[in-house]
């Protein structure tokens, strides 16, 4: 794309002035994020706003790291994400080539499917999913957030690894099918190792999925078994706003966000935007 | 080339999960059950005789998950239960939950018969609908046969309500609040103004002292969507003499009384912050505390939290007195609070006794004082020390005494009503509905509910 | 190039299918049968805090009930007006930004990739940022606005006709970079030639904008329509976050009407029953969806 062929000076300075409003617009509430949680209360929710001097305390992570169970929640949290990521690689990848390679409309419409799966609302799958669970006992164990979350994970899997697979030369593969591989030796061998990139694109995607779950660990997790959202919520006091705490709380929560943002973001925006420019 | 860097990721990410899987292995130890048997530390008796405790210590090793309200109790126990831990071997999980979520945990635990909680406070106003689920144990047998170690005669009256329902007591008393009002000494005595005695009183000192363009107003209240506004509105019903019930249990929200009463309270709101129509108990609070309102009625346990210096911006300048009442009604005070209950399907209910009775004791109860909790006895409240430090307890002993549990109806269905005027008293405030129809339709709901 | 007899060909099929049944095997056991049981237990009257546990069949008197519910309809027409707004927006926003943010030099990547990070974060967190940077007595926004002259009544969360747009602004906030970056994906792969063509013949830059980079965009639109819809119709955590669905019932979407009666209040059947409704709102649009960029692809 060529727009910017003939730039007016005007025109720059409009083009920086709306960069800058944007680049405002969408980093400022996470600027706040980040002061507050170095924040006393009464800084927290001082008129006029202190955004920049106030009294740097450390004083919200002690509370939170001390007396309450945060390092439980990181731990559930890493679990449940590891959990349901690596179930859902493991059912997703095999499915998406097998969509990608066969040429069975069957197979090929149940695409189709695992779309629609994707487009359920978590309430409307969560209601009946509780009671099923409630009767087997399994309300408030590992097992069950991780294979609720992994059915919305693994519909992703399938369509993001489809595409992808779509996209990886496959004559090797033939080849090796016409010396007599297997199909299954062609996946593991041929296109497993060629599609690395996507498959480290689909288990960020899991990854923030799982990590940043909120309703199903609310409705699925046991005292045991709380996630590091849940623990954002019990920071929350009823007898003064705990906005430091509550910052606190949520900056170890986005850890892995930043991580993923800012350093793995290529792989991250490639399992967002779902091989988008395919359709 | 290209692949080996997408393995370095790789590796990256999983050292780095790794890395903080066992940097929070160390510090939530105790989670992950020292050496021991899971079913041995329910039953005491069937200890292995490998582990010989002393007879004084029988529940040593049992573990025990308390849901506790994150209210400002929570310190409180913070504090008393490693001293508990340490007296008895017993550990015990605190799990904080706020208000919603904790009513919404429990109720889950309880229908799922999961028991992951052994203990919970519970709201004075679930008693009713506890009992009548039978989701906690009733109390009775196990304090008729310790009568002689809990000194019950010493509790407050008032404060059985906190759990006690259809004769039989379904929560231990555990925090006694009175609805009083908070004001600021200063501003009042600026004005010259005393205290006011009536409602009338408050809404004319409300207009007064309001001066939207210094940001000053009147009065805090609860107006957020929920739990908060219902529960507001309710002791104003209360104070206006009026009931959510008829005089044979009914519900009668909709009765022309509490809609002149829905008015009265709306139109307070004009001399609340404006953001009033949102407030939650937090806000509210920090309302007072920055020194934004004159008044305020609330919860008597947030009193010393003003005295505070490091959450309060108005040390030395609040005082208490009873909450106005209408004039002509009677003077009845609102009272509320939380006791503290055992899981029926608790396998632990020994143990979980045993923590409500030592909590309950006299000399625990002045630490939990002293710790942000609130009184349940009348030796507590009339404690020649603690009189000392907190010298608005006798103000609290007389709203006790003329303390009414019941305002707030705490039959089976309180949480349906609760659900049904959160919405629409909400609603009313912000102007969606008019009072008529916002009762009309608490009514309808509940009772639409409640077929 | 391909297996060359018909037994050899079914032979690959079987495997194909080998490598997709655990996945099958496991949706249909975790998601199919529960959503089967989810449209049996919408026929009756299910109170989980019901001591006695009693299920009574009442037909189809729950989804009566439903149309009929007054806060049901709240919910479906709030539901709605959230999709459309925040579709809608952050499709123009998107586009905008996508324009603004094309380049390719060191500092636009790097500023790129800070603003992906509003939606990696968990919406829950997004909710209570904003929440309290929309409080009226201590926040931020009502303060600045307040110095400009704008005061905000009971605040952005706390007016009935502000609630709605606030609490779509924050999902604007979280999502338009992600329309953004299908955008820019988009506008990668526009070819030179038509451009080319068009200069010479004399139009102007916003002409070529409108006549060729607009359609060559379309597959991309079709996607952010799709994402943003669908994500839309899920929304739950800002709402619990901010306004829990008040000032009264502004912002009851309903999911989080759902979540009410079915989580808080145990009502099973009734909660199923509303379930179902949403599903058959989302999975017709799902569907018409699915078509359109079915032909799109032809």
């Amino acid at each position: 794309m060529s727009s910017a062929m003939h730039t007016s000076s005007i025109e720059r300075a409009i083009r920086a002035l709306l960069i800058t409003l944007a680049v405002l617009f969408f980093m400022l509430p996470i600027f706040w994020l980040l002061t507050t949680a170095f924040k006393f209360g009464r800084d927290a929710f001082a008129i006029p706003p202190k955004w920049i001097f106030f009294d740097f305390t450390l004083k919200n992570f002690q509370d939170i790291w001390t007396s309450t169970e945060t390092p439980r929640y990181l731990l559930n949290s890493i679990i449940v994400s590891i959990g349901a990521t690596t179930l859902s690689l493991l059912l997703g990848v095999p499915a998406g080539y097998a969509i990608a390679r066969s040429k069975s409309a069957l197979i090929n419409a149940s695409s189709y499917f695992f779309l629609l799966l994707l487009m359920i609302p978590p309430i409307a799958m969560l209601i009946p999913f509780y009671l099923v669970m409630r009767n087997l006992h399994l309300l408030g164990s590992y097992a069950a957030l991780i294979t609720l979350d992994a059915i919305f994970d693994a519909a992703f899997v399938v369509w993001m690894m489809r595409s992808y697979f779509q996209d990886v030369p496959q004559e090797m593969e033939e080849a090796a099918l016409v010396d007599g591989a297997s199909p299954l030796g062609a996946f593991m061998r041929i296109a497993l190792p060629l599609s690395l990139p996507g498959i480290v694109a689909s288990a960020l995607y899991c990854i923030i999925f799982s990590w940043n779950d909120f309703l199903f660990a609310l409705m699925l997790t046991s005292p045991k078994t709380k996630t590091i959202p849940l623990g954002i919520m019990a920071s929350f006091s009823s007898v003064e706003i705990s906005w430091g705490k509550m910052a606190a709380m949520s900056l170890i929560a986005i850890i892995p966000a930043l991580i993923i943002a800012l350093f793995l973001n290529r792989y991250f925006v490639q399992g967002m935007t779902m091989g988008s420019t395919k359709g | 080339m290209k692949q080996r860097n997408y393995l370095v990721m790789l590796l990256i990410i999983s050292i780095l999960f790794v890395g903080l899987l066992a940097a929070c292995n160390a510090p939530a130890s105790p989670t992950t059950q020292p050496p021991k048997g899971e079913a041995p530390a329910a039953q005491p008796t069937e200890k292995p005789p490998a582990a010989p405790k002393p007879a004084e210590k029988p529940f040593a090793g049992t573990e025990l998950t308390l849901a506790s309200m994150t209210d400002q109790y929570v310190t409180a126990f913070k504090y008393l239960i490693p001293k508990f831990e340490e007296e008895t071997g017993i550990k015990v999980t605190l799990d904080e939950l706020g208000y919603v979520d904790l009513y919404q945990k429990l109720t889950a635990d309880f229908v799922a018969h999961t028991g992951n909680y052994d203990l919970m406070t519970m709201d004075i106003v679930w008693s009713g609908e506890y009992a009548q689920n039978k989701y906690t144990l009733p109390l009775d047998d196990l304090m008729a046969r310790d009568k002689d170690q809990l000194q019950m005669d010493d509790i407050m009256p008032v404060a059985w309500t906190l759990g006690e329902w259809d004769g039989k007591h379904w929560a231990y008393p555990l925090a006694g609040y009175a609805n009083v009002l908070n004001y600021r000494k200063d501003v009042l005595s600026e004005a010259g103004l005393e205290p006011p005695k009536t409602q009338e009183q408050l809404h004319e000192y409300a207009k007064k002292l309001t001066k939207p363009d210094e940001d000053f107003y009147g009065i805090a209240l609860l107006g957020a969507k929920g739990p908060a506004v219902a529960q507001d509105y309710m002791v104003w019903v209360q104070q206006y003499g009026s009931s959510i019930l008829d005089a044979d249990g009914n519900v009668a929200i909709n009765t022309p009384k509490n809609v002149e009463i829905l008015k009265a309270f709306g139109d307070l709101f004009q001399y609340a912050p404006p953001g009033a129509t949102d407030y939650w108990w937090d806000q509210r609070e920090t309302a007072f505390r920055s020194g934004k309102v004159a008044m305020m009625e609330g919860w008597s346990i947030a009193r010393a939290g003003y005295e505070n210096p490091e959450i309060s911006s108005v040390v030395g300048k609040v005082a208490i007195a009873l909450a106005p009442v209408a004039e002509g009604v009677e003077p009845k005070y609102g009272f509320g609070g939380w006791g503290i209950g055992i899981n029926a399907d608790s396998k632990n209910a020994e143990a979980a006794w045993e923590f409500i009775k030592w909590l309950s004791s006299p000399e625990i109860q002045k630490e939990w004082i002293r710790h942000d909790g609130a009184p349940i006895r009348r030796s507590t409240l009339e404690d020649p020390d603690l009189n000392q430090e907190y010298p608005w307890f006798p103000i609290l002993l007389e709203a006790f005494d003329k303390g009414d549990g019941d305002y707030r109806p705490r039959i089976p269905q309180y949480s349906i009503i609760q659900d049904a005027l959160g919405t629409t008293v909400n609603a009313y405030l912000v102007g969606e509905m008019g009072a008529q129809e916002a009762l009309d339709q608490a009514q309808a709901q509940v009772e639409e509910t409640m077929k | 190039m391909r297996p060359k007899s018909n037994r050899s060909l079914l032979f690959v099929e079987k495997h194909y299918l080998l490598l997709l049944a655990p996945l099958l095997i496991f949706v249909a056991a975790i998601a199919i049968y529960p959503l089967f049981f989810s449209f049996y237990i919408s026929f009756f009257k299910y109170r989980l805090t019901d001591p006695n546990q009693t299920r009574t069949f009442l037909g189809i008197a729950h989804y009566i009930l439903a149309i009929h519910d007054k806060t049901v309809i709240t919910a479906i027409r709030n539901t709605l007006v959230f999709v459309a707004g925040t579709v809608v927006i952050e499709l123009l926003l998107g586009l905008g930004l996508a324009l603004l943010f094309a380049g390719e030099g060191r500092w636009m990547r790097a500023l790129r990739s800070w603003l992906i990070i509003p939606m990696a974060l968990p919406s829950l967190v997004v909710g209570l940022v904003w929440k309290s940077l929309y409080n009226v007595d201590f926040g931020v926004i009502p303060y600045y606005f307040k110095q400009f002259g704008i005061t905000m009544g009971r605040g952005p969360l706390g007016e009935i006709k502000w609630a709605m747009p606030s609490v779509i602004l924050i999902d604007i906030w979280q999502w338009t970079p992600l329309v953004m970056i299908i955008f820019l994906a988009g506008l990668k792969s526009l070819p030179h030639d038509p451009y080319e063509a068009a200069r010479v013949d004399g139009a102007n830059r916003w002409q070529s904008f409108w006549h060729i980079t607009l359609p060559l965009l379309k597959p991309s639109i079709l996607i952010v329509l799709l994402l943003r819809t669908m994500q839309g119709f899920k929304v739950f955590d800002i709402i619990y976050a901010t306004t829990s669905g008040g000032p009264g019932t502004a912002t009851t979407v309903l999911n989080f009407h759902i979540y009410t009666v079915g989580m808080v209040f145990f009502k099973m059947g009734y909660a199923a029953a509303l379930a179902n409704i949403l599903l058959i709102i989302v999975a017709a649009l799902a569907i018409l969806y699915i078509i359109v960029l079915e032909r799109q692809q032809i």
